[in-house]
């Protein structure tokens, strides 16, 4: 048997994908022409048809609203509709906007009402609104799918083309007058004359009409095999200018992304958020997921606490979520490590705390590989992905009190006697030194344009404790202190 | 509150003294039956290795507030204690400063990538930082360092800040220790006070040497009125 997922009217399908619609909304699509390609059932009625003028269908109905159409949201369609078939058969074919044919011979031999039933549960699910066809063959699975109201399987092809208008398989427009001249106006009638002598007659176009007509064409599917892309999209028709239409939207792209990638047995590593704003430009964020998961809670949380902190120049007009999926990683948990509880709460904490003091300022240091004093940077931790490893007690070689740095440095005022410091002021502290240790020189990168040289002393100021200070060629600054009574 | 009413009311027949002490009583046998409150989680100790440290109680109280009050070494000292902690039980850690007065080069780059360093301007924004990551839960241990924040900003705290940071803290069982130059924690549950004060002799001595000498006491909350009348005399 072939199956055939059918998105009917699936340019107005992806327009109001994600859109609250009013039931008999008078609502059409148009192209990029200016023409209406499709329109809701309560336009039709007002008298509004495809392929009409806009301007047209706006005369015949002035409570018409016109649509432009979605084009990203209808590859999303497309995309979601080509990975649910994949799901229910390796072998799948793309057959065109909106439809997608299964071949379905291997499958074990099963109840297709059943089958037929499941599938359009998870197409519903993912927001699909499908009609199935099932059939012997392609075509007619074709036929079948878009005679169905929801699903329609062809146990007797005979029969269930019989009734069909000959309209239904698309005959060229001279053989359709033709037939109609004839009074052939039902494949029954059409496929009661005979086939040879037709032929003869009218050619060969007339002869494969009448194949198609008898359900006896056979084909073979071009094969596709949908690309893992998940993700979703929406274009606003004005701009945004709050957080809640996002998250309202977000939520539910993730929902049903996530319900994709639970059906590929995929989880998300990372999501790329997409706001296309209304000067032209583009917002982008990456967010890496510390523990890839398919929990549209988490992800949520993740884009949610981004949006919260979020000030931009300009109002978004388009949104995109596109997520990045990987296999689901399955490991023990460390006996002997403390991992992290939740690492996607922490990593959430992280964003917070990014928001709240700069992302510059939270972070696990980096010793730079120099000797230059103060050299490090921040990175962002990685503790769940932390490897075990024993920590060697390198701090028993440590000597002396660890530094406390002023950042910036002081600049210090210092009396010098027979190339020592004697005597120290600065806004913080003042005092004459009454023991010292040093000087501690150190230089490096001479061989770059950035080569520094530093004078180290460390210094015991008269009543307020232990400092370090250093010269340089723009004078003498005070470090930090080691020990000393803040006041 | 009619049950509690009722309570109260002695009878004729008993003595009014005791009869006030057993209704007392079991207005707050009333009480805590019907507002039961969780069960804290104080129970467990995070040992640092050093004697000194852990007082009688065997090391720092997870679930609960600690203090550790002194000179601009002692924070650092401790901070260096509580890498070595974090290196032992391979778990994680953040420093929140306000200021960012910690000096990497001074510490392993091994035990560096157990800790995440949070540098914050003022305050305010570091106890901010505190609430989020006490919220988070994920982590062992967190050291708020509030030595080198201006004596005027700190006041700026609310002191129910802290308390609210004990009921957060019971919920995640971290340890949470807060660095400042003089008390100021009223709701810490141990206060570890270090009065040493170092020569230069000291950049010559070994680090574990100078954490092992350098004489912290460990003041339960019970000791804490001695430690104030301790504070008055010596002041």
């Amino acid at each position: 048997m072939f199956a055939v997922l059918l998105l009917p009217q699936f340019r107005l399908q992806a327009v109001l994908r994600f859109r609250e619609t009013i039931p008999n909304c008078l609502l059409a699509v148009t192209d990029e022409d200016g023409r209406i390609c499709e329109l809701t059932a309560a336009a039709s009625e007002q008298g509004v048809r495809a392929d009409m003028p806009a301007v047209q269908g706006l005369a015949r109905c002035s409570s018409l609203q016109l649509l432009p159409r979605a084009k990203t949201t209808e590859q999303v369609l497309q995309h979601a509709l080509l990975e649910l078939a994949d799901s229910l058969s390796p072998e799948i074919e793309s057959t065109g906007e909106g439809c997608c044919t299964l071949d379905l011979r291997r499958a074990p031999a099963t109840d297709w009402n059943s089958w037929s039933e499941t599938v359009l549960k998870r197409a519903e699910a993912l927001e699909l609104k499908v009609a199935l066809g099932v059939a012997p063959n392609p075509d007619l699975a074709f036929l079948a799918a878009r005679r169905a109201d929801a699903f329609l399987v062809v146990q007797a092809p005979t029969a269930f083309l019989a009734q069909l208008a000959v309209t239904e398989i698309d005959p060229p427009p001279y053989l359709q007058a033709l037939l109609r001249d004839w009074g052939i106006h039902t494949l029954g009638q059409f496929t009661s004359l005979p086939r040879g002598e037709l032929a003869d007659r009218l050619g060969p176009e007339m002869d494969r009409l009448w194949q198609r007509a008898s359900g006896q064409t056979e084909r073979l599917l071009r094969l596709v095999r949908p690309a893992e892309e998940f993700a979703e999209s929406y274009e606003f028709e004005h701009e945004v200018e709050t957080i809640e239409p996002l998250l309202f939207l977000l939520r539910r792209f993730l929902d049903q992304l996530t319900l994709r990638l639970g059906s590929a047995h995929r989880v998300a590593a990372r999501m790329v958020l997409t706001l296309t704003l209304d000067d032209g430009k583009a917002h982008q964020h990456v967010f890496t997921i510390p523990t890839p998961t398919a929990d549209s809670d988490v992800l949520f949380r993740v884009l949610h606490t981004h949006l919260e902190d979020l000030r931009l120049i300009a109002h978004p007009t388009a949104l995109r979520l596109q997520i990045e999926p990987v296999h689901p990683d399955h490991q023990q948990l460390r006996f002997f490590e403390s991992p992290l509880r939740d690492p996607n709460r922490f990593g959430e904490t992280l964003a917070r705390l990014g928001a709240l003091v700069g992302a510059e300022n939270v972070g696990v240091v980096e010793l730079e590989d120099s000797h230059r004093p103060d050299a490090f940077r921040l990175v962002a931790p990685q503790f769940h992905q932390f490897a075990p490893t024993v920590d060697h007690d390198e701090e028993c070689l440590a000597i002396g009190l660890p530094l406390r740095r002023y950042r910036p440095h002081l600049p210090a005022t210092v009396r010098v006697v027979r190339q020592q410091p004697v005597e120290i002021q600065s806004s913080e502290v003042s005092g004459r030194v009454v023991d010292l240790l040093g000087p501690y020189r150190a230089s490096g990168e001479w061989w770059e344009c950035e080569q520094w040289g530093v004078e180290e002393w460390d210094v015991e100021i008269e009543g307020r404790g232990l400092y370090r200070l250093h010269q340089e060629p723009s004078g003498w600054f005070i470090d930090g202190c080691y020990d000393a009574e803040l006041r | 509150m009619h049950a509690a009413a009722k309570l109260i009311q002695p009878s004729e027949n008993e003595p009014a003294h005791s009869s006030i002490q057993d209704r007392v009583a079991a207005l707050r046998e009333l009480l805590h039956r019907k507002y039961p409150t969780p069960e804290l989680r104080e129970t467990g100790i995070l040992p640092t290795s050093f004697e000194a440290f852990d007082g009688s109680q065997g090391g720092l109280k997870q679930g609960a507030v600690t203090e550790v009050v002194g000179p601009t070494s002692s924070g650092s000292l401790f901070i260096e204690i509580m890498l070595r902690v974090l290196g032992r039980e391979q778990a994680f850690g953040a420093l929140v400063q306000a200021g960012a007065s910690f000096n990497p080069q001074d510490v392993s780059s091994a035990a560096l990538r157990r800790l995440l360093w949070v540098r914050c301007s003022q305050p305010l924004t570091a106890v901010k930082a505190v609430d989020l990551l006490l919220r988070d839960g994920n982590l062992r241990v967190l050291l708020l360092d509030l030595q080198f924040a201006p004596q005027r900003e700190l006041q700026r705290i609310p002191a129910s800040t802290w308390h609210r940071f004990q009921r957060l803290i019971e919920a995640s069982g971290m340890v949470f220790v807060i660095l400042s130059s003089r008390p100021m924690i009223e709701g810490a549950k141990t206060r570890i006070v270090i009065r040493q004060r170092w020569s230069l002799g000291a950049m010559r001595q070994r680090r574990r040497g100078l954490m092992q000498t350098s004489a912290p006491q460990v003041f339960d909350r019970r000791d804490f009125a001695a430690l104030l009348a301790d504070e008055k005399r010596s002041a």
